[in-house]
């Protein structure tokens, strides 16, 4: 039984209104659906249930559409409880139309959950292989570029940087480390690699280098030192990254990804600003954890085969730890080396699997080098 | 109150000429110009919460204001971008303008803001959508020209072109043809428009002017 006293708010279309369409009044009477449009004149329809054509959709997918035969009239309504009182108010004459409409509706959203759920799992599994690509990608494609390029790159690197007070060559504390330089170049990926080293007054403990071989050394890492060979391991981990060329890498990975995003979403000019700075800032300061684990296991190759026992690298790690490991702002060099057990842990694990040599102790002065910093 | 589009399509901006007791709401900084016999009162687009949530989700601004003739003169409004401006007569039907596309309504309009749903957001439709029902004349802005569409069962639009649609029509995403042409035509994701009502498109997107833009900046 329908309730004449229960108004529902829809709207009507029909040519008789100006324009085509009003909004309406609409109420359920014994026989049929009725509107009493809002539009100037009130103009009222109405639609036998018996001659009375479903349908659901609009732009919530919930509104529910009563058409004359002739599609001359039309009556909607996306209220709640409209079909609800339209199977109620029509006697079962609307019911069959109005399960068939139900079903198409939960058949629908099934299929649109199903198809969102698909293209997420999609775009994730595109997204995954896509990095790891680049990331192989951007390894073979580093090693068809000329060292050159490593060594311009740097050059312009250094010059952005604003470098403290550098020490002049003939120090002993410069000395010293051109002297490790010397050592490990023989034994590095590549020897012709033009390794330049400059030491950096500055009580930071930290180290660094830039694409084709120009290091930095701050004294506070040389002080810091308990040996000789403490200081060639960093060195051995710094030259590592310029002879696996972890800079270019880095860049490439950076400028690849914003590649792939350009051709899968369109134009993205910001991004592409956004990334050379990306790029920029991923030569200068930090590698990913895998360059690192992979110039940690580089240096410690380097180091014994110039006899120099790796162990030393990770003294050096287990030292800064222990004693600055937290004072904020000056044992730069670990801080920006993420995960510090598990790399003296690999360090450890890869010289089991090394051929046993006898390791030899740098014959360097160590302190005087440091007594003159003092 | 009379009110005239001039400078159509391009430059479209609107002469409201008003007598006393006439009153008009617009976006924050649509006047260009008014008589100083019309005084303006400024308020939160309903309510500070929903004023917000319009601000993010509908790009229009946190406030609306409030002209009013003490005595007859003009008001001329106007809208950021180029293009044209059309008249919307509401009479007691709902209409979903896309975000930032309003201009001024007669004060028997109500502005809201809707949730379009994921396809919307998926066809760069937007995620919401204003909301204008009541009764009165609703104005609003498209860059390019407008032009529209009694769509009886199924139209096929670009995505960034819809500029406002009745709630008797429905949206679907779809791909503007098979995986090869949808990705090398410039297509890409269309929106599908389906069911029985008028669509507003514009003739330009910003879409459109921001790629041809960037591909020429490098």
């Amino acid at each position: 039984m329908p309730d004449p006293n229960r108004t529902f708010h829809g709207g009507v279309f029909h040519d008789s209104i100006p324009g085509g369409r009003s909004g309406a009044k609409i109420q359920l009477r014994r026989n049929e659906i009725v509107a009493e449009a809002t539009c100037e004149g009130e103009p009222f329809f109405s639609l036998p249930f018996d001659d009375c054509d479903l349908d659901l959709g609009g732009a919530s997918g919930r509104m529910v559409f009563c058409r004359d035969p002739e599609k001359t009239l039309t009556i909607f309504c996306e209220e709640r409880g409209f079909m609800d009182e339209l199977r109620d108010g029509s006697y079962g004459v609307l019911a069959p139309q109005l399960d068939q409409l139900t079903r198409l509706r939960k058949g629908e959203t099934h299929r649109f959950h199903f198809w969102v759920i698909a293209s997420t799992l999609l775009l994730t599994a595109i997204c995954v292989g896509g990095y790891f690509g680049l990331m192989a990608g951007a390894k073979a494609a580093v090693k068809a570029v000329p060292i050159s390029v490593d060594e311009r790159i740097g050059g312009m690197a250094m010059q952005s940087l604003m470098l403290e007070e550098r020490l002049d060559d003939n120090h002993p504390a410069t000395v010293l480390v051109r002297q490790i330089v010397d050592k490990l170049k023989p034994h590095s990926a590549i020897p012709d690699m033009n390794f330049r080293v400059a030491v950096i007054k500055s009580d930071q403990v930290n180290a660094f280098a830039v694409p084709g071989g120009q290091m930095c050394v701050y004294t506070g890492l040389i002080k810091k030192a308990k040996s000789p060979e403490q200081i060639a391991g960093v060195i051995a981990h710094e030259m590592s990254h310029a002879t696996l060329r972890h800079g270019l890498r880095a860049a490439g990975q950076s400028l690849g990804i914003i590649a792939a995003i350009q051709v899968m979403i369109g134009d993205v000019g910001g991004l592409v600003a956004l990334g050379s700075q990306v790029a920029q800032q991923s030569i200068l300061t930090s590698y990913s954890r895998g360059a690192e684990t992979e110039a940690d296991l580089e240096g410690a190759r380097m180091l014994h085969d110039a006899k120099i026992d790796p162990k030393a690298m990770a003294d050096f790690f287990e030292l800064l730890k222990s004693e600055m490991g937290d004072i904020p702002g000056i044992a730069v060099w670990i801080s920006s080396h993420p995960q510090h057990a598990d790399r003296v842990n690999n360090i450890m694990k890869f010289q089991f699997g090394l051929p046993e040599t006898d390791y030899q102790k740098l014959e360097l002065d160590l302190k005087a080098a440091q007594d003159a910093l003092q | 109150m009379q009110v005239d589009i001039r400078d159509r399509p391009s430059f479209a901006n609107m002469l409201v000429q008003m007598q006393p007791g006439d009153r008009i709401i617009a976006e924050a900084g649509a006047m260009a110009s008014r008589s100083a016999s019309i005084s303006m009162s400024t308020r939160w687009s309903g309510g500070v919460f929903r004023a917000i949530l319009k601000r993010i989700f509908g790009s229009e601004s946190l406030f609306v204001n409030e002209f009013t003739a003490e005595s007859p003169g003009h008001l001329v409004l106007t809208q950021p971008y180029p293009g044209d401006i059309v008249c919307l007569e509401l009479t007691g039907n709902t209409m979903f303008l896309q975000p930032g596309a309003f201009i001024a309504c007669e004060p028997g309009v109500s502005l809201g803001l809707g949730w379009a749903g994921i396809r919307s957001f998926i066809a760069r439709e937007g995620a919401f959508r204003l909301k204008v029902t009541g009764h009165g004349r609703v104005w609003f802005g498209a860059y390019g020209a407008i032009f529209t569409k009694d769509v009886v069962g199924e139209y096929v639009v670009d995505s960034g072109h819809l500029v406002a649609y009745e709630p008797t029509v429905g949206i679907r995403v779809a791909l503007a043809g098979g995986i090869f042409s949808s990705f090398f035509s410039g297509e890409g994701i269309v929106t599908r428009v389906h069911g029985q009502g008028k669509v507003y498109l514009q003739s330009r997107s910003f879409g459109g002017l921001v790629a041809w833009t960037n591909a020429h900046l490098y």
